[in-house]
């Protein structure tokens, strides 16, 4: 496992996210995983707040495009988090704290797909805008998941830290 | 300005937000949700403003911009511990005074859209077109936000304050 991260911090890739002085390198990727989140927690935020019952004005079946956009996101962060994995591979491996991120990461990424299948069954919007029971439920579960994953993403820089 | 520096370096309670251990890592990680709040709610407000997600209810989503001020609130309050704490880490820095800038244009921004066009555009129909004035106040409120988000993330890269 360690000659695997430790060869992985090694490559040009990431000697050049970790070490090049340019404002495009680390701090580039680091602000463009915030924004991949802002967009992807904050669409979960709207849809969940709508299956909690806040905003009944919208149709629950109108806010399917909002999907599209949280997995672009996600994409972005996907790859701006192996970027900054990888920059610090041996020592984010060794923290505890980061597995708690993944794990929570693809529970809540889970919830998402089964809240999608909410959204696109509400697809016929003259239909009535019923929020099935598992609404209520999942919507909790993506804010929770969510928070403990941001919660975790930010106490990398403070837990374990050498 | 560094006459304020000093003085709030002196006050107990920036010396307690540093000499603190968990209450930096704390009001980050209420930063990082509150932002999720603001620019999920609001930006996907402003999209509908600007002429997407038509099936929206442009009343609907207004609906939840509540809950985006509550989260802006989070963060003024938490940005407020940060700049108690280590003052001369933000005077000097020349993305701070950018984030305060894209922060008075979303304001200001956002002020004139509920004075003037705010209650016409709430008013229009699902499926109904905005004007071209709501499509421009939506685009500027997106920019500011994400500039807020943008030079907030950058802070530590800009300038030589840190």
């Amino acid at each position: 496992m360690t000659n695997l991260t430790a060869w992985l911090e090694g490559t040009a890739l990431a000697t050049w996210v970790r070490e090049d002085p340019s404002i495009w390198a680390y701090p580039t990727i680091l602000t463009l995983h915030t924004v991949g989140l802002g967009i992807v927690v904050g669409a979960s935020a709207v849809v969940d707040l709508r299956l909690l019952g806040y905003g009944r004005k919208l149709r629950v079946g109108a806010l399917a495009p909002l999907f599209p956009i949280m997995a672009w996101a996600f994409a972005l962060n996907t790859l701006s988090g192996i970027l900054l994995f990888i920059a610090d591979a041996v020592h984010k491996s060794g923290q505890w704290i980061f597995y708690v991120k993944l794990l929570s990461i693809f529970a809540a990424l889970w919830v998402t797909f089964a809240t999608r299948r909410i959204v696109l069954d509400h697809a016929n919007l003259s239909a009535p805008d019923v929020v099935p029971a598992n609404g209520t439920r999942l919507a909790l579960w993506s804010a929770v998941l969510w928070c403990v994953a941001i919660t975790a993403g930010r106490l990398m820089a403070y837990i374990g830290v050498p | 300005m560094d006459a304020l520096v000093a003085w709030l370096q002196a006050t107990s309670l920036s010396k307690a937000i540093v000499f603190s251990l968990w209450v930096w890592p704390l009001a980050e990680t209420l930063h990082f949700i509150g932002l999720t709040l603001l620019i999920g709610i609001v930006g996907f407000f402003d999209l509908r403003l600007m002429g997407f997600f038509r099936r929206v209810s442009l009343e609907g989503a207004h609906d939840l911009v509540p809950v985006a001020i509550a989260g802006f609130g989070l963060n003024l309050l938490t940005g407020i511990i940060f700049f108690v704490g280590h003052p001369e880490q933000y005077v000097h820095n020349v993305g701070w005074w950018w984030k305060v800038g894209c922060l008075v244009v979303a304001g200001a921004n956002a002020g004139v859209f509920e004075m003037t066009i705010g209650k016409q555009t709430m008013a229009l129909g699902p499926n109904a077109d905005t004007s071209m004035a709501a499509k421009a106040i939506g685009l500027v409120s997106l920019v500011a936000w994400f500039g807020v988000l943008y030079f907030g993330r950058m802070l530590p890269f800009i300038g030589d304050a840190y």
